[in-house]
C-alpha cells in the first residue's frame, strides 16, 4: 500500500467501511445482557480496500449497482461517517449534495434558510450577505424567499439547496444522485454551474446512474461492484465496464458500447437553435424544420470524422440518436473550421427536449467508433400536436377505407424493390 | 490513529481520517471551529420554536413563574414547610436553575437523534447538535436569573457581595447542563429509552433537589441525596448571597463542580470513539 497522496484533492488508500449489524434493537437492557455475546451481531463490509486518488480539478464519476457502495463512499468523503479501516484525506472546503435542502427548517424562510446553510457549508454571514441576492435568483425563488420553505415544492426545495451549494465556492463538490429532481431546464442551469465550478478547478464526485451525467460531465470514473472499485478509467470505457457487469447489451445506453473517447483532435459545438425562416428560437412547432447550426473545429488533420445527434426526454429518455457515420467527411484540415447546419423535425409530444450533438470519427477496430467531442445540451421546447402522448409522434393517419390504407401502404415496398438490380 | 477535520488555513481546511478513534485535541479543536454553526444553529432553534405563537419566547419564563407560585402556596399554607423569608422568592431562586435544567436537558438530551436529517448528510462535530440547544435555551437562564434579582430585591433582601454567587451559578448551570446534555445525547443514539428514562429520572430529582425547601431542613438521607445532585450546589451558589444558604453550602458546590468535570471526560470519552459514526446509526 503506497502512502497518502498528500497533493490530490482527495485521496483513499486501503479504505473500507464495516457496518454492524444489529439482529437485535440495541437498547439499555440488550446491551446489558449481550456485552458478553458480541458475536450475536453480524458485521457487513459497504466498503473494503479503496484505493483512490482525485486531483485537484478533476471530475470523477463513480457508478455501481445500488448495494455497491457508492453511497457509502461519498458520506466518508464528506466526513459524515469514518471510515473502519485505512486513511481518507479530503482537501478543501466540501459542498455536499447528499440530500436536498439538509437542513432547511420547515417553519422558517427561504432567506433564513440560505443563512444556516450556508453557515454549515462553511461560509462567514458576511460571505453570505455578499451571496444572497446571486443564490435568490440562481434557484429562481425571488417571490417566495420569505415564505417558509414548508410551502416550497420539491423542486423550489432542489433549486434552494444548490443554490447554496453551487454558491459557497467548494473546492470539493460531492453529488448523489440529487438532480434527478428538478425540470430540464433546471437541470440544464446545474451542469452549467457545474461546468463553471470545475473550470474554476474545483473537484466533482458524481455518483450517478445516469450515465449520460458521466460521460458529459467527467474526465474519469470508477465503477464499484461489492464494496470495492473493480474499473478506473475513462468515462466511456468505465461505463462498458459497468455494462458487461450488468450482462447487458442491449439496453438503451449501451451505444456506447460502441465508442471511444478521444480528446485533443477535434471540436464541436452546437450554436443556437433556428427555426424554419432562421431565426433563433427556444420553442418549436412538431411539424417544422428545427436547424442546428454546428462548428467544428479541428486542431489536428481529422480523417473519417461524422457528426452524431441525439434527443433526450425530460425525464432523461434517449428519443432519438442518428448519425452520419456512412457518409463521413474525408479530411478537415488541422486549424480550419468546418460549419454544417443539422436540420431535424421533431415530430414529438409537447414538452421540453435536449438536443445533444458529438462529432465522431470511424476507427480501424471493427464496430468501434471514436467520439472526439460532445457539445453542450441545447434545450429546446416541442409545441406537439394537441392530446398526442407517449414518446414519439408517429403520426397517424384514420383513413376512411382500409382497402385504400392498404395499397398505399404497398407502394414503397414496390419502390425499394424497384431499386434492387 | 487520528483524525483531523481542523482548518489549517482558514481557506483549506483538510479532512484527515484515520484508525478507530479522534484524539480529545482534535475534538474539542473541531467544536471551537464549529462555533459559528452553533451560533446560526442556535438562532434558528430559537426563533423557529415559538414561530406562530403570540406570546412567544416568554411562554418558558411563565412557567417557572406559575410553578414557583403553585409550590409557594402549597409549601406555606397546605404542608407548611418553613421557608425563610418570602415563600415565592426563596422557591424561585430554586426553581430558577432547575427548571431551566430540567427543560433544556429533556430536549437536548436527544438532539442527535431529533436532528438526525442534519447529522447524517453534513460533516461537523455530533456535539454541536445538543450544545444548540442549551445556547438556544441559555436566554431561560438568564431571564430566570433576572427575575430571581428583582424579586430578592423587592422582597427587602440587603444587597450582599456573595450575591455575586449569582452569576457563577448561571456561568456553572450552562456548563452543567451542557456537558451532560452531551453525553446523554450521545449514549441516546445507542439507546433510545433514554427519551423516557431521562424524563422519570428528572420527575424523581425534582424531589431530591431542595427548590422548595432548605437544604439545612431535608432529613438526613435525603440530604445526602441532595448533595450528591448537581444543582443543589447552583441553588446554594444562588441562595448564599440572597435569601441564605446551608451553612455547609460548599460541599454541594464542589460536587457540582466534580460533576460537571467527570462528566465533561466521560463526554468526550464517548466523542472521541462514536462520533465519526453516529451517522451509521440514524
Amino acid at each position: 500500500m503506497s502512502d497518502i497522496d498528500l497533493n490530490a484533492a482527495i485521496s483513499l488508500r486501503g479504505v473500507g467501511k464495516r457496518y454492524t449489524k444489529y439482529d437485535d434493537a440495541p437498547a439499555l437492557i440488550t446491551a446489558a445482557t449481550h456485552m458478553f455475546r458480541r458475536s450475536r451481531r453480524s458485521k457487513l463490509w459497504a466498503v473494503r480496500d479503496v484505493d483512490l486518488d482525485v486531483q485537484p480539478g478533476e471530475s470523477l464519476g463513480v457508478i455501481g449497482r445500488n448495494g455497491a457502495g457508492k453511497s457509502t463512499l461519498l458520506q466518508m468523503l464528506c466526513g459524515v461517517t469514518a471510515p473502519s479501516d485505512g486513511r481518507l484525506r479530503v482537501r478543501g472546503r466540501v459542498a455536499p449534495l447528499i440530500g436536498v435542502g439538509v437542513g432547511f427548517h420547515q417553519e422558517l424562510s427561504g432567506r433564513e434558510n440560505i443563512y444556516v446553510n450556508a453557515t454549515i457549508l462553511g461560509l462567514s454571514r458576511r460571505e453570505i450577505d455578499k451571496r444572497l441576492d446571486s443564490i435568490i435568483a440562481f434557484a429562481e425563488l425571488e417571490s417566495f424567499i420569505d415564505t417558509p420553505v414548508k410551502f416550497y415544492s420539491s423542486g423550489m426545495y432542489v433549486r434552494l439547496g444548490f443554490a447554496v451549494a453551487v454558491h459557497t465556492e467548494p473546492d470539493v463538490l460531492l453529488i448523489d444522485e440529487v438532480l434527478a429532481v428538478g425540470d430540464l431546464a433546471f437541470r440544464m442551469k446545474c451542469f452549467d454551474s457545474m461546468r463553471a465550478i470545475r473550470a474554476q478547478g474545483a473537484t466533482i464526485v458524481f455518483v450517478t446512474h445516469q450515465l449520460t451525467i458521466i460521460r458529459s460531465l467527467c474526465d474519469r470514473a470508477i465503477v464499484m461492484s461489492n464494496g470495492t472499485s473493480v474499473f478506473d478509467g475513462a468515462p466511456d470505457a468505465a461505463v462498458s465496464h459497468f455494462h458487461d457487469l450488468l450482462r447487458i447489451d442491449q439496453d438503451e445506453e449501451s451505444d456506447l458500447g460502441w465508442a471511444i473517447r478521444r480528446s485533443g483532435i477535434a471540436t464541436v459545438d452546437l450554436g443556437a437553435l433556428e427555426a424554419g425562416d432562421g431565426t433563433t428560437t427556444s420553442s418549436i412547432n412538431g411539424f417544422d424544420k428545427l436547424a442546428l447550426p454546428v462548428t467544428v473545429h479541428a486542431e489536428q488533420d481529422l480523417v473519417d470524422g461524422f457528426l452524431g445527434v441525439a434527443v433526450h426526454s425530460e425525464d432523461g429518455t434517449l428519443v432519438y440518436a442518428d448519425s452520419a457515420h456512412e457518409t463521413p467527411w474525408p479530411l478537415v484540415k488541422a486549424g480550419t473550421t468546418k460549419r454544417v447546419t443539422i436540420g431535424l423535425q421533431l415530430a414529438l409530444p409537447t414538452g421540453a427536449y435536449s438536443v445533444t450533438v458529438g462529432l465522431y470519427q470511424r476507427s480501424d477496430i471493427a464496430g468501434k467508433q471514436v467520439q472526439l467531442d460532445l457539445a453542450p445540451p441545447r434545450l429546446i421546447h416541442v409545441i406537439g400536436r394537441p392530446m398526442v402522448q407517449g414518446i414519439a409522434d408517429l403520426k397517424a393517419t384514420f383513413g376512411p377505407k382500409p382497402r385504400a390504407a392498404a395499397t398505399r401502404r404497398s407502394q414503397p415496398a414496390a419502390r425499394r424493390g424497384s431499386r434492387t438490380p | 490513529m487520528t483524525l483531523t477535520a481542523d482548518a489549517a488555513t482558514d481557506s483549506q481546511p483538510v479532512l484527515d481520517v484515520t484508525g478507530p478513534w479522534t484524539p480529545p485535541g482534535t475534538l474539542l479543536r473541531q467544536m471551537w471551529n464549529a462555533r459559528h454553526i452553533i451560533a446560526t444553529l442556535a438562532r434558528r432553534e430559537f426563533f423557529s420554536r415559538y414561530r406562530r405563537t403570540s406570546l412567544g419566547a416568554f411562554w418558558s419564563v411563565i412557567l417557572p413563574l406559575v410553578q414557583a407560585v403553585v409550590l409557594a402556596i402549597v409549601f406555606t399554607k397546605v404542608a407548611r414547610v418553613g421557608l425563610p423569608g418570602n415563600a415565592f422568592v426563596y422557591v424561585f431562586t430554586g426553581l430558577a436553575s432547575w427548571s431551566f435544567f430540567s427543560v433544556t436537558l429533556g430536549v437536548a438530551s436527544t438532539a442527535i437523534v431529533d436532528n438526525a436529517q442534519l447529522a447524517s448528510k453534513i460533516y461537523f462535530p455530533r456535539a454541536a447538535l445538543p450544545i444548540v440547544t442549551v445556547v438556544a435555551n441559555s436566554y431561560i437562564a438568564v431571564v430566570n436569573y433576572v427575575i430571581v434579582v428583582i424579586a430578592v430585591y423587592a422582597s427587602g433582601v440587603d444587597p450582599r457581595p456573595q450575591a455575586f454567587g449569582i452569576v457563577a451559578a448561571i456561568l456553572t448551570l450552562l456548563l452543567l447542563t451542557a456537558s451532560i446534555a452531551t453525553l446523554l445525547a450521545g449514549m441516546h443514539v445507542y439507546f433510545r429509552d433514554m427519551r423516557y428514562a431521562i424524563q422519570a429520572i428528572l420527575l424523581v430529582a425534582f424531589y431530591v433537589t431542595p427548590t422548595f425547601y432548605p437544604l439545612g431542613q431535608a432529613p438526613a438521607f435525603l440530604r445526602v441525596l441532595d448533595e450528591i445532585n448537581p444543582v443543589t450546589g447552583i441553588i446554594e451558589l444562588t441562595r448564599v448571597g440572597t435569601v441564605g444558604a446551608d451553612h455547609h453550602w460548599w460541599i454541594p458546590v464542589i460536587a457540582t463542580y466534580g460533576w460537571t468535570a467527570a462528566v465533561v471526560g466521560a463526554a468526550v470519552l464517548l466523542f472521541s470513539r462514536h462520533d465519526r459514526v453516529f451517522a451509521d446509526l440514524l
